[in-house]
């Protein structure tokens, strides 16, 4: 017969499991979430800087992810090697599609760019199928995996969520300690007093919009150092909207603010996922991307600065 | 009772302080020139009252009725209608089109439907004397011809109170002339208060206007008939250097 | 017939000859059903975008929920038995009903906010809609509907079929016509200047007396609900079954805006224009280059944003100097 105290012991156990299991669950939003807010930072500044919404942002991305896929597939090389290879490319994808297209619809109204922006977006998306063919790819990249006691993350988990922190602190610096970046966030801030004060406000669009690009690009190889499967020329459509919930969160035009904002959403997406997961009846899964457009739709609707930047 | 009355209104923007407690009166039929240097406060006091911004302090009144907190939208068909310093027209419309527009919202809107509406129109562009631009579409005006687009289409409102912010600005000076007297025509007929706001071209505000409300910094110095304001040591000490401006 | 509405004669005319050349040349039919839609999705859709200027990327939202309204409709009733006909009509203004509940929804959230935050809260509003159906099991979740034997219960097989294949095609034909005829008519009154006035420049609008918030909401409650019986007639009555990733699908969205655009965004004959070329190019493309249309298609939309944004109609109306054709062909 079970003793009354046994029982309680048990019952106490669960709590712990559960308990832990929550923070686990919390604990890999947090490194999703840092990546996912790197892979948005590009987008927020894009609109900081052009006023552009980048709806092609997702294909981008899915360009970094294919970049990762050669590296180690043909190459053999870990993806950390594909990141700098990755992070060009993009700059040049960047200069190409801004020279090309976005410069002439610097002044038409918002549907012009939104929608050349979705066609760029598009035209990767074709391209890549036409070179790669849209079959699921994925790569393995084996490395150790480490216990935290609450959960268990693989390294290169680990090496992406450092990788983002890196990148994200790297930008921070650059935007405050040099002249360069000086003269993006007075862009940023107020461009006609940044073109009064001699900025070359032309060419900086060109350069922001280059940079966007390949923090973008350069993210995608991060993405699938946390999910390296599932690899096709469509997966870019998924995270242009996680993006913009991130983007949102954290002020639009702010790379800072997405930065947080991905961490905040990754917090929010794991924790909602776990909490639907025990309601009967329910997909979970479905229930946790309407509830992130909830929280977009309430704080643009509250808050449109974003949550996390100053009014 | 005054048609215009603002008391005692105040406007902030985060910490700077665009507009300081300012009473000001405009009468029925008056012509007043509001003058001040370049971050006076002028176009945040013809904000406040066509409603653009609403007021921190202070009250608004229009024929009596409070208007500090409605809507822009709910003004003009009260009677108050306004140019632009940089016309806004409405580009992919004819010129017909864009003054019938302001006929067909305007103090008369309501009573007017689509044909009254480009009647009036076809008439303030008669008055105005260039029915020859009548169909042109607006994107293909000169900049000059906007102008009086712009100002046709604020008189196809049919105003009680007309805010001209700059409306010289750009004209040379022959013309300038031609514009005042026909305004001060148009207006006296039609019993429309013209307030007139301007940086620089005074002898607009001289031949025009019958007071003068000088700003500076948000507040009104002065508020005197205009030979008196313009010659007033505090108003060419503000000006220092821009008062003989011709 | 006034003057004022002859513009709608060459709208007539199109769907007319569309028409008899699709009942009188064989095999033609598919291809005229397809571009049916086209132009009905985008007479619909340019109600909203043409005449506010506002992008709203979330519109298949609207087709999706007027495509439930029938599948509930008919899923629900078809155990009353002799009122057949009757069914597909109470069907339809479900559709309408739920498009402008969703509308209003909508409305009030997204028509608050300008430019890319109203993109992005329409956006949001499709696919936080779709994944709430899914996510809730609502309707039946991710399953969707499927409704074929339904239908033959409501107005038997042999009706059934021929509704699949004709009738529904004929009620989205019919749709167009409606919508052509509201868009002229809004054109033609104040709610048309006030729409033009607040899509050239918001603000001067405002101080010029125009309400333009109610003036939006007019447009976009008018454009959903035209989105909604269309999802009802050409996506629930052709094809029995609707699932959630299906008919809240953004490309529909991306089409109807290319159609809007190619054609020429607030004008009467633009969505026909572009609904033919985009229609017909699409299937040919999809003949020579099956399952690439896409790759030609992206780079020639950045090309028209660029060069031609007025789109065609928006470029013959500003070359013609005539008056008699803008007044009474091309609007």
């Amino acid at each position: 017969m079970k003793s009354p105290l046994r029982g309680g012991c048990f019952l106490k156990g669960m709590h712990g499991m559960i308990g832990n299991q929550i923070l686990g669950n919390l604990l890999q939003g947090v490194i999703l979430g840092t990546v996912y807010g790197m892979a948005t930072m590009g987008l927020s500044l894009i609109f900081g800087v052009l006023k552009v919404v980048n709806v092609g942002h997702g294909a981008f991305i899915m360009v970094g992810a294919y970049c990762a896929l050669l590296f180690f597939n043909s190459l053999g090389l870990n993806p950390i090697f594909a990141l700098p290879v990755a992070f060009f490319l993009g700059g040049i994808l960047g200069l190409f599609f801004y020279y090309s297209a976005m410069q002439r619809l610097l002044k038409a109204p918002e549907l012009s760019t939104l929608l050349a922006t979705f066609s760029i977006g598009v035209l990767l998306e074709e391209v890549v199928k036409l070179i790669f063919g849209s079959e699921f790819r994925g790569y393995n990249w084996m490395v150790d995996k480490v216990d935290l006691g609450l959960t268990i993350i693989p390294y290169s988990k680990i090496y992406a969520f450092l990788g983002s922190i890196l990148i994200a602190l790297a930008l921070y610096i650059w935007f405050n300690k040099t002249r360069a970046g000086s003269a993006v966030r007075s862009v940023v801030e107020d461009e006609e007093g940044a073109r009064v004060c001699g900025v070359n406000v032309r060419s900086t669009y060109a350069f922001s919009f280059a940079l966007g690009i390949a923090i973008t690009v350069l993210s995608g190889v991060l993405l699938t150092m946390f999910i390296p499967v599932g690899i096709n020329p469509y997966m870019g459509g998924g995270y242009t909207l996680k993006a913009f919930v991130i983007a949102v969160l954290g002020g639009l035009a702010s790379p800072y603010g997405a930065f947080f904002g991905g961490l905040v959403f990754g917090l929010i997406e794991n924790g909602s996922y776990t909490i639907f997961a025990l309601i009967p009846g329910v997909e979970p899964f479905a229930l946790t991307r309407f509830f992130s457009f909830v929280i977009l739709l309430l704080i643009l609707l509250l808050r449109p600065e974003g949550i996390l930047s100053k009014r | 009772m005054h048609l215009l009355e603002l008391i005692g209104v105040t406007k902030r923007f985060g910490g700077l302080v665009a507009i300081n407690k300012i009473d000001m009166k405009v009468n029925e039929g008056e012509f007043l020139g509001v003058v001040g240097p370049n971050g006076s406060g002028k176009t945040t006091l013809f904000n406040l009252i066509n409603g653009v911004y609403f007021p921190d302090e202070g009250k608004i009144l229009f024929n009596g009725k409070d208007i500090t907190r409605l809507a822009p939208y709910r003004r003009a068909p009260l009677g108050i209608g306004r140019t632009f310093q940089i016309p806004r027209p409405f580009l992919s419309a004819t010129v017909l089109e864009n003054v019938a527009v302001g006929a067909m919202f305007g103090r008369m809107g309501s009573d007017l439907n689509i044909d009254g509406a480009f009647e009036i129109a076809d008439q303030v562009i008669n008055r105005l004397n260039f029915q020859n631009l009548r169909d042109k579409i607006a994107s293909n005006l000169t900049p000059i011809e906007k102008k009086m687009m712009e100002i046709a289409r604020a008189l196809a409102m049919k105003p009680l109170l007309l805010l001209m912010d700059e409306a010289m600005a750009g004209m040379h000076p022959g013309s300038i002339n031609e514009m005042v007297s026909f305004l001060k025509q148009v207006a006296v007929e039609e019993k429309i208060a013209v307030v007139s706001m301007v940086e620089h071209i005074m002898r607009a505000v001289v031949e025009m206007a019958e007071r003068v409300v000088v700003l500076h910094q948000g507040s009104i110095i002065v508020d005197a008939p205009t030979k008196d304001a313009l010659t007033d040591p505090k108003v060419i000490e503000v000006y220092l250097g821009k008062a003989s401006e011709e | 017939m006034k003057q004022k509405y002859y513009p709608y004669i060459p709208v007539l005319l199109a769907y007319i000859v569309l028409f008899l050349i699709g009942k009188g040349v064989s095999g033609m039919w598919q291809l005229m059903s397809m571009l049916f839609f086209y132009c009905a999705l985008g007479q619909a859709f340019n109600i909203f975008l043409g005449m506010t200027g506002y992008v709203d990327f979330g519109y298949v939202a609207f087709l999706g929920v007027g495509t439930y309204g029938m599948a509930i409709t008919i899923s629900k009733l078809s155990h009353i038995q002799g009122y057949g006909v009757l069914i597909i009509i109470a069907g339809f203004f479900l559709s309408m009903f739920m498009a402008t509940l969703l509308s209003l929804a909508v409305g009030a959230v997204a028509l608050r906010l300008r430019g890319a935050y109203f993109a992005i809260a329409t956006i949001g509003v499709n696919e936080g809609f779709r994944f709430l159906i899914e996510g809730a099991k609502i309707w039946n979740g991710s399953e969707g509907i499927i409704f074929m034997s339904d239908l033959n219960r409501v107005i038997g097989s042999k009706t059934a079929s021929s509704l699949c294949t004709f009738w529904a095609d004929v009620f989205v034909v019919i749709i167009a016509l409606l919508a052509a005829f509201v868009t002229l008519i809004y054109m033609r009154s104040k709610i048309g200047y006030a729409l033009m006035a607040l899509r050239e420049d918001e603000d001067a609008a405002k101080v010029m007396g125009i309400n333009v918030t109610k003036y939006k909401i007019i447009a976009f409650i008018t454009s959903a609900c035209f989105a909604g019986l269309l999802g009802a007639s050409a996506w629930a009555l052709k094809t029995p079954y609707v699932f959630p990733p299906e008919v809240f699908e953004i490309h529909y969205t991306v089409e109807a805006i290319i159609i809007v655009l190619l054609g020429g965004a607030g004008t009467l004959l633009g969505p026909i224009v572009g609904g033919l070329v985009y229609g017909l190019s699409k299937y040919y493309l999809s003949v020579i280059i099956p399952g690439f249309q896409l790759l030609i298609f992206a780079p020639i939309v950045i090309i028209i944003i660029i060069l031609f944004p007025e789109g065609i109609i928006g470029m013959i109306k500003k070359g013609t100097k005539g008056k008699w054709i803008k007044r009474y062909i091309i609007y």
